[in-house]
């Protein structure tokens, strides 16, 4: 059976979406508090005077949903970007490293700014709004290294792209342990959380901090996704098609790692996510980026929600950080996709 | 340089091992949040008192501890050198193909399932784990027609070993003995157990009588597989060889400390640049030179947040990474040509 692309998107949008529902749906009622359906309605619409529902959903489940929403969309919109620039199906914010680079800026800038984070006041929520933007400049620095490594004869040697990425991400991993060791010696669990990435700290805050970043450079993205689909052809055509290549793909670029350094600010570093979201999107949708970049999203969304259930409930009371349920799912899945690149030639 | 004054550098480097390996020892045992006289060390090792609180730190503490890093970085640094040599592959370390991961995983597992477990018993279902890790990656590089280029194998080598190390933390997660596990991923030094260290001697011994006894086949080998069958080389049974040679000396550290990156990697570069590619001499000077390595950075991790102790894999890395990004950048994607 041959569907329209249109037909397509909305078939496997509207997938995606039931299949995000549900994830939600389970997120919300599991957990060390029971809850109903019914009452997570009435709680959520305000017709309810429990208290104690209130506290649960409002302070502890909705905003790790929503921020384990937004960070899936994040970095499966940065994935798929990144994958089309660089024209390799293995590319992914957290293998590259930028995920990492981004992690480091922002534990150096919360050494400095400690005291002002954890205080209730203005300046604490400005100390947080800031995290995002310290992000970037890290995660700016990864990117930037990794080309200087990897560029040889004006060309990128994809398999050295990313391995610069693995070691990059190591190094500056390590850097991050070591400056959050500094800050609290004895406090080494919380450190690890940073390079593995956990959601379980969420609150509004976080929300506030990175949900302008998502909208504004999701819309950018998505106003250039039409452009990820010449980047496909060599270097030569895009150009004869008068499309100013160098130039846009920088500005891409640039916003997907911002989107990047948003996400990484709120959740630390969770890998794989933007691997594996473009490509079950790819399957969906094909190759053209104006849809495969909103399924990849919402993909990516599903993919979060989903994990973080995991994470929360496989061995509860005990929690598990996300990015190690994201990457015992991933890992093989890379593998798969390893495998099958190098069948094709 | 020509091969005859690399053959003595060699030769200054294997006899001054007893000299330079008594000073870092020296060196780690002096400095620590307690700085100690060399006197004291005199007294605590020819007139042992129980009583003197300064003695028994010595001996249960700083010299063990220093002992360990001195054996721990031979055993990687020969498996390093080993694995370098087989596969013919610049980037080859017990920790980038995943032998690290795989052991502490099967330690994980067993302290969560068998607690309690002997210490030998530990060191050869360390020794299983290592297997296991280098069998997956070998396995799967094995099955695609580009896996075993240095960067391909390298790439699922890591990937595979953040998979392995998931499962371990995932295990660890559940059972909530992540504080006491979280030794096993970042190594820290301190605690190091006296009883698996007198145990390690003798396994490291092994493994570096049979990683000696294929050394010369090794030296054949990395001119190439074709070359060394052509030579009347067993090339299987050398593989296998060192294999079971990487898994003891891997096996035994990751029990004894843990994990630790990059030392595997590093050292055998920075010996085959100063000794050349003979594997005989090779093979015991990079155990000189990782004993040492990892000897001083155990040092400095005391001393880079003093007086907290930094885990060692983090100071490793600082000197690993650059060290490895350099590698890739002069290298590439080509087969190391010994």
């Amino acid at each position: 059976m041959q569907l329209k692309i249109g037909s397509k998107l909305m078939l496997s949008g509207l997938v995606i979406t039931v299949l995000l529902l549900i994830s939600i749906y389970l997120h919300l009622t599991s957990g060390s508090y029971a809850m109903s359906l019914g009452e997570i309605f009435r709680t959520l619409f305000g017709w309810s005077d429990d208290r104690k529902l209130e506290l649960v959903i409002f302070q502890f489940r909705l905003p790790r949903i929503i921020v384990g929403a937004l960070v899936g969309a994040g970095l499966g919109i940065a994935g798929a970007v990144m994958q089309g620039i660089t024209r390799n199906g293995l590319a992914d914010p957290g293998i590259l490293g930028i995920n990492a680079g981004a992690g480091t800026a922002i534990v150096i800038y919360i050494f400095f700014f400690q005291g002002m984070i954890q205080s209730e006041s203005i300046g604490g929520w400005l100390a947080v709004l800031m995290m995002p933007i310290f992000g970037f400049v890290g995660g700016l620095l990864v990117a930037l290294l990794i080309f200087a490594f990897s560029w040889r004869q004006g060309t990128l040697d994809m398999q050295r792209l990313i391995l610069t990425g693995i070691a990059l991400g190591t190094g500056f991993g390590a850097l991050s342990l070591y400056i959050s060791l500094k800050m609290n010696a004895n406090d080494f669990e919380m450190a690890t959380v940073w390079t593995t990435g956990s959601i379980y700290n969420a609150n509004w805050i976080y929300i506030y901090a990175m949900l302008p970043w998502v909208i504004i450079l999701s819309a950018i993205l998505y106003r250039k996704s039409y452009l990820l689909n010449y980047f496909q052809l060599s270097d030569d055509s895009v150009r004869s098609l008068g499309i100013r290549n160098e130039r846009e793909k920088v500005v891409l670029l640039l916003a997907s790692i911002g989107l990047v350094s948003a996400c990484v600010s709120v959740s630390g570093g969770i890998a794989f996510v933007g691997l594996i979201a473009p490509h079950i999107s790819r399957r969906l949708v094909g190759n053209d980026y104006r849809y495969n970049m909103p399924i990849s999203a919402l993909a990516g969304m599903v993919l979060l929600v989903f994990s973080d259930y995991i994470a929360k409930t496989v061995f509860a009371p005990a929690e598990l950080a996300v990015g190690i349920v994201v990457s015992i799912i991933g890992v093989p899945y890379f593998l798969f996709l390893l495998a099958r690149a190098n069948r094709g030639g | 340089m020509y091969q005859g004054t690399k053959n003595r550098i060699a030769w200054l480097v294997l006899l001054t091992a007893p000299l330079t390996g008594a000073l870092v020892v020296l060196i780690s045992v002096l400095y620590g949040v307690k700085d100690m006289p060399v006197s004291t060390i005199w007294d605590a090792i020819f007139h042992y008192d129980a009583q003197n609180v300064d003695h028994t730190i010595l001996l249960t503490a700083r010299l063990p501890r220093a002992l360990a890093a001195l054996l721990v970085g031979a055993f990687l640094a020969i498996a390093g050198t080993i694995m370098q040599g087989i596969t013919r592959n610049y980037l080859a370390s017990p920790s980038i193909m995943g032998v690290n991961d795989g052991s502490a995983l099967v330690i994980t597992m067993c302290m969560v399932l068998a607690p309690g477990l002997s210490d030998h018993m530990m060191i050869i279902y360390s020794m299983a784990g290592s297997a296991l890790g280098a069998g997956i990656v070998f396995g799967f590089a094995s099955l695609l027609k580009n896996g075993m280029a240095p960067v391909q194998l390298a790439i699922i080598g890591t990937v595979i070993g953040t998979f392995l190390s998931g499962i371990a933390a995932a295990f660890a997660s559940y059972y909530q003995v992540s504080q006491h596990i979280s030794i096993w991923y970042n190594a820290r030094m301190d605690g190091v157990d006296v009883h698996m260290l007198k145990l390690a001697v003798p396994i490291g011994l092994v493994g570096l009588v049979l990683a000696m006894s294929v050394s010369k086949s090794v030296t054949v080998m990395a001119l190439g597989e074709e070359v060394a069958a052509g030579l009347g080389q067993k090339t299987v049974y050398i593989k296998l060889i060192s294999m079971l040679s990487v898994v003891c000396l891997t096996g035994t550290a990751v029990a004894l400390v843990g994990k630790i990156a990059f030392v595997g990697l590093v050292v055998p570069h920075i010996t085959r640049f100063l000794i050349g590619v003979d594997y005989r001499l090779l093979i015991p000077c990079a155990a000189v030179i990782g004993g040492i390595f990892l000897c001083l950075s155990d040092v400095i991790s005391r001393f880079i947040n003093a007086p907290f102790e930094t885990p060692i894999g983090v100071v490793t890395a600082f000197i690993g990474v650059p060290f490895f990004l350099y590698l890739i950048w002069r290298k590439g994607g080509k087969q190391y040509a010994a």
